[in-house]
């Protein structure tokens, strides 16, 4: 048991495990995830079977990338957080241990008084034990590498429930209306531009939530990097499109409906005869005969927008073609065609602030962890008369410091060398 | 202004030539004069990067052309630092060739400046592929001192200190570039979720930094353990430099994502 349990927190096993996690990354970038299983059938043929069987379609969702996961968190807490109980142990008799240590570097008196002057413009605290000065700086240091493995077991554990707890919605709404969320939240979009007054490509809108408690927030603009939170709502930017936008009038009793159209929709009083919208093109080119060339593609915004529709009176489809300001009557309804109108694409999502938070918290804590190891690395020398030795948890990078500055080199194995 | 950027690279190539020569040839004046060519050609690429920011009113950092651009900067700036503290030229030999590579790639990519995407509009810009650069630079540069290390145990022209002196610039190198890779994810994290929506996507590119932070983590934990030291670790780091090229350049090639762009 003691054997498992040792094997569980050692750096070999955590080695092992992010190894693993790294090949499954691999896999999981190569083929690509999430697609349909048809998909996989069409493109690795007799092979999709295997890729299907050991989930290589969703590894990042597989029961044994989740598992490893799960073991790397056991790692981390055995190894990490049970050994801070040892760094503290050592951190308090840390200095008796220092004054213990044998010199593995001798210096003359010369070198040893200017060592002592060296370490105390590096601000080195000074204290004496067992008739040795002992230097130290940085003790703080010693706690870097816990620091560190506890931001990563804290980022795995707030990352999932950051990912995985919120629902997300994606919702198009065109500007003037409202969308009502299931729990009765309104969110109501007032305008949206793609591009700003310079042209340049901005896609923002102005928004308000309104609570079911009745509580709602001010207007807010909303655009990319910039979402806008209240309550545990958050709206992201997501999308835009652009809608056509037909007014369609009845002469006969005076009513008029403003219609905003996305996909191929049928517009008619009987159901028989009337206009069907097929789509909507940004461009146009009309030659000198008349003849017009439809354009698909152009950056962002319509620059010079048509539509294509169908006119269908008893049984007969006529296609057509309008551009904004045109009218078209049939059996008596009027459908006047208006400029396209531009609505975003929003991404609704109900957040945990909370885990968000201690999330980033993590995320802080990781760099600074980082920083203390790297760069606060713990300082403990002992200096006699004769020379000095270094101690502490991380003693290498002040002996190859010293070694430079002072003409002495301690090779790894604590031999002594003169440096040329 | 492209003038600007094929004299740095022209100089850049006539200081890898120089020293070249002169380390083949026992020439100590070629090598000299190899540093202060590169000096000029560090000098002026570090006027391109200006003049560029000026003209695109932003940083200059936004697709491949204009990172592997600044990654080569970065390379040369850490070479030039790790020289003026060390006073040795041990590491130019490779390091210049390094960025002489990293500077062909970014000849070989479109160099037109093109309008910062509304996804790319951020305070988080900055942060996060500026910390890449200094990233992969510095792993090139463990990687170079690396590849440094082998070629002097393999013709036996350095002593116990130097190879003692490569192995610790190597692991500082790597403590470096890995502290500001951990800052390249997780400024990305943050940005994603303002941007996205979500911390993590296992979008290609996040997935292959997670990588290639695993690789210097691994490293790192073999280097503390001391079961690998010397010869082996430095196989390690010179193995580990392709696939920060593979995260930087490869997964934007080869994969599709939501970093396409980049």
């Amino acid at each position: 048991m003691k054997k498992v349990f040792n094997y569980l927190r050692s750096m070999r096993f955590g080695i092992l495990l992010l190894v693993l996690i790294a090949a499954c990354s691999v896999v999981g970038t190569l083929i690509p995830q999430g697609r349909e299983i048809a998909w996989y059938a069409q493109t690795y043929r007799s092979f999709h079977g295997v890729i299907l069987l050991l989930r290589l379609n969703r590894v990042f969702e597989s029961w044994y990338f989740i598992t490893l996961l799960v073991l790397l968190c056991l790692n981390l807490t055995l190894c990490s957080v049970l050994r801070i109980f040892r760094v503290v142990r050592g951190a308090k008799t840390e200095v008796e241990r220092a004054a213990r240590l044998p010199d593995t570097v001798r210096l003359s008196p010369e070198g040893v008084e200017n060592l002592r002057e060296h370490l105390r413009e590096q601000h080195f605290k000074t204290e004496t034990c067992g008739g040795a000065e002992i230097f130290r700086r940085h003790s703080f240091g010693r706690y870097g590498s816990f620091l560190t493995h506890l931001s990563i077991l804290l980022t795995v554990i707030f990352g999932a429930l950051a990912l995985y707890t919120p629902t997300v919605q994606d919702i198009p709404c065109m500007p003037g209306e409202s969308v009502v969320l299931e729990d009765g939240t309104e969110i109501r979009v007032f305008d949206f531009h793609i591009a700003d007054e310079t042209g340049r490509l901005d896609y923002r809108s102005r928004v308000q939530i309104a609570l079911p408690d009745g509580r709602s927030s001010e207007i807010a603009e909303l655009w990319v990097n910039h979402p806008f939170s209240f309550g545990s709502w958050k709206l992201f930017q997501q999308s835009f499109g652009t809608a056509g936008s037909l007014t369609v009038t009845d002469p006969a009793t005076g009513g008029s409906d403003v219609f905003y159209l996305t996909e191929q929709s049928f517009l008619s009083a009987d159901g028989r005869s009337g206009l069907m919208y097929d789509t909507l093109y940004p461009d146009y080119v009309r030659s000198p005969g008349g003849e017009v060339t439809l354009i698909t593609i152009t950056e962002g915004t319509y620059p010079n927008p048509i539509y294509q529709v169908e006119v269908i009176s008893d049984g007969v489809n006529t296609p057509a073609l309008a551009v904004p300001g045109d009218e078209l009557e049939v059996l008596g309804l009027r459908f006047a065609f208006n400029d396209p109108v531009e609505y975003p694409g929003l991404r609704v999502k109900h957040v945990s602030r909370l885990w968000n938070g201690m999330l980033v918290a993590a995320f802080a804590l990781m760099v600074a962890g980082l920083t203390v190891t790297f760069f606060y690395e713990p300082a403990l020398i002992r200096l006699d008369a004769d020379g000095y030795a270094v101690g502490g948890p991380k003693p290498e990078r002040m002996r190859v410091e010293l070694g430079e500055l002072f003409g002495e080199y301690e090779t790894d194995s604590g031999e002594k060398e003169r440096a040329e | 202004m492209k003038t600007l950027f094929f004299a740095a690279f022209a100089l850049y190539a006539a200081a890898v030539i120089l020293q070249f020569s002169g380390t083949a040839f026992r020439k100590e004046k070629l090598t000299k004069l190899a540093w202060f060519v590169f000096l000029g050609a560090f000098a002026v690429h570090t006027g391109f990067l200006i003049a560029r920011g000026i003209a695109a009113k932003r940083l200059p950092l936004s697709n491949q052309f204009e990172f592997a651009n600044a990654f080569a900067w970065g390379v040369a700036l850490m070479l030039i630092v790790m020289r003026g503290r060390l006073r040795t030229d041990w590491l130019s030999v490779v390091a210049m060739p390094a960025a002489l590579l990293v500077m062909t790639y970014a000849a070989l990519q479109p160099m037109e400046i093109r309008d910062l995407m509304p996804a790319l509009r951020s305070g988080w810009f900055g942060v996060h592929i500026g910390s890449a650069v200094l990233s992969y630079a510095a792993f090139v540069i463990a990687g170079s001192i690396g590849l440094r290390y082998l070629l002097a145990l393999r013709k036996g022209d350095a002593d116990k200190k130097a190879l003692s002196q490569m192995d610790f610039l190597s692991y500082r190198m790597v403590a470096f570039g890995f502290l500001f890779l951990t800052i390249v994810i997780v400024s990305g994290a943050i940005w994603a979720e303002q941007a996205w929506s979500s911390f993590w996507s296992w979008d290609p590119k996040e997935v292959w930094a997670l990588i290639t932070w695993i690789i210097y983590a691994v490293f790192l934990h073999l280097r503390v353990r001391g079961r690998l030291r010397g010869k082996a670790l430095a196989w390690y780091l010179v193995i580990a430099v392709p696939v920060v090229f593979f995260t930087f350049a490869g997964v934007n090639t080869l994969m599709h994502g939501m970093h396409t762009y980049g």
